[in-house]
């Protein structure tokens, strides 16, 4: 060990780095497992009808459930691409702010939702 | 009527037949008839770390296909009343492995045995899923790492919607953290995942905490279950292990950086 590295400040333990990584990574998988069945099929179905008006990029598509205490939230979010904005705008929400991401979130009632943060799918 | 445990993991190289040899030991040391069988078909090993390879003559693969009796491939320890060990085919590949013939080999055992502990192979196809899909208990063997880590949380997911108790909407299957290889100076140099980090994100409670032991390579270099190594940290760690399964309240051991002596010091000894 040279006498810089005394100066220098440690750096963050691995361990720590690892634990985080993990969690980032395996919430995203349990929530996976954990989400209903049509989630995917929705997302597909959403994505057909929305990409017969707006050229849109398939990786740039979110879908997230969210479960509160009394109520769910289907979050999408979808990117547009800068040149087919204005256009998109125009025939799909008129009046949306233009700087990039189009949301539209649905809420329905669920009784009794149990568990944890979400889920998320992704294409 | 015998209890099922499951050894897995999904990773490989874990220590689920070092695990699976030490913890039926244990088991039969205990007074409990137990059979320890071989689920890796193609891939055998649990024999040679269980120092039986050379007594193997039918396999487990032979009598799920009706080739030979239950009691001719069952191999009785030498060392321990009440051990079993149904080893598995060199030759034959996973396909071997029928639900109805797994269960068929189960039910029968289930007639004599205590405990029946399923050996796991790595991966979440054929032979990993037969080993766990008839369990009541599941033995997660985890090291503390990444990769590992992630693998056992899937093969939770898989225990808990593959098993036939999913399936059946029985009870689910009771899940415990055996967490292998630890080394609690690197865990103090914050090099090392600890304890309750992989409890944090694994979620399922914890069966025993095994330390990084060199008493492990050399009791599977001459066939002992490490178990039966008593001066070993590893071997206690087992014992430990095995009486919280059965029930006892045991405190964790071996989670902490030892005070080397002196003494110790100047022998070198590692345990």
């Amino acid at each position: 060990m040279s006498i810089f590295n005394f100066f220098r400040a440690a750096p963050r333990a691995s361990a720590v780095q690892a634990k985080e990584r993990l969690q980032i990574v395996m919430a995203h998988e349990r929530a996976g497992r954990s989400g209903p069945d049509y989630l995917p099929m929705l997302q597909q179905e959403l994505l057909a009808v929305i990409a017969k008006y707006v050229n849109i990029d398939e990786n740039k598509v979110e879908v997230k459930l969210d479960r509160g205490g009394d109520c769910s939230t289907l979050e999408v979010n979808i990117e547009l691409p800068a040149r087919e904005q204005a256009k998109a705008a125009a025939t799909a929400k008129p009046g949306d702010k233009p700087a990039g991401n189009d949301d539209a979130a649905a809420k329905r009632p669920a009784g009794g939702a149990v568990g944890n943060a979400g889920a998320k799918k992704r294409i | 009527m015998s209890k099922i445990i499951v050894m897995t993991s999904g990773k490989g190289g874990v220590g689920k037949t070092t695990s699976s040899a030490a913890f039926a030991t244990g088991l039969a040391l205990r007074g409990f008839k137990t059979v320890v069988i071989d689920f890796d078909v193609g891939l055998r090993n649990l024999d040679l770390v269980m120092g039986c390879e050379r007594r193997v003559v039918f396999d487990f693969i032979n009598v799920i296909n009706g080739e030979a009796k239950l009691n001719q491939a069952l191999i009785k320890d030498k060392r321990i009343e009440n051990l079993y060990i149904l080893p598995t085919s060199q030759t034959r590949d996973k396909d071997a492995l029928t639900r109805e013939g797994v269960e068929k080999v189960l039910n029968e055992l289930s007639k004599d045995f205590d405990y029946i502990l399923c050996d796991s192979p790595a991966g979440i196809e054929r032979g990993a899923l037969m080993s766990l899909y008839f369990a009541d208990h599941a033995i997660i063997v985890t090291n503390p790492e990444v990769s590992s880590v992630r693998d056992s949380d899937r093969i939770l997911g898989v225990l808990n919607s593959r098993s036939r108790r999913a399936e059946q909407g029985l009870e689910p299957v009771t899940q415990q953290l055996l967490l292998t290889r630890y080394d609690p100076e690197r865990v103090e140099k914050g090099e090392m995942l600890k304890v309750d980090d992989v409890l944090e994100i694994l979620a399922i409670p914890l069966l025993g905490v095994i330390p990084e032991s060199q008493a492990v390579l050399r009791a599977s270099n001459v066939g002992m279950p490490v178990i039966l190594d008593e001066v070993s940290n590893a071997g206690l760690a087992y014992s430990d292990a095995v009486g919280r399964f059965l029930g006892e309240d045991i405190e964790h051991r071996f989670v902490t950086p030892q005070k080397k002596g002196l003494f110790s010091r100047l022998l070198r000894r590692s345990a």
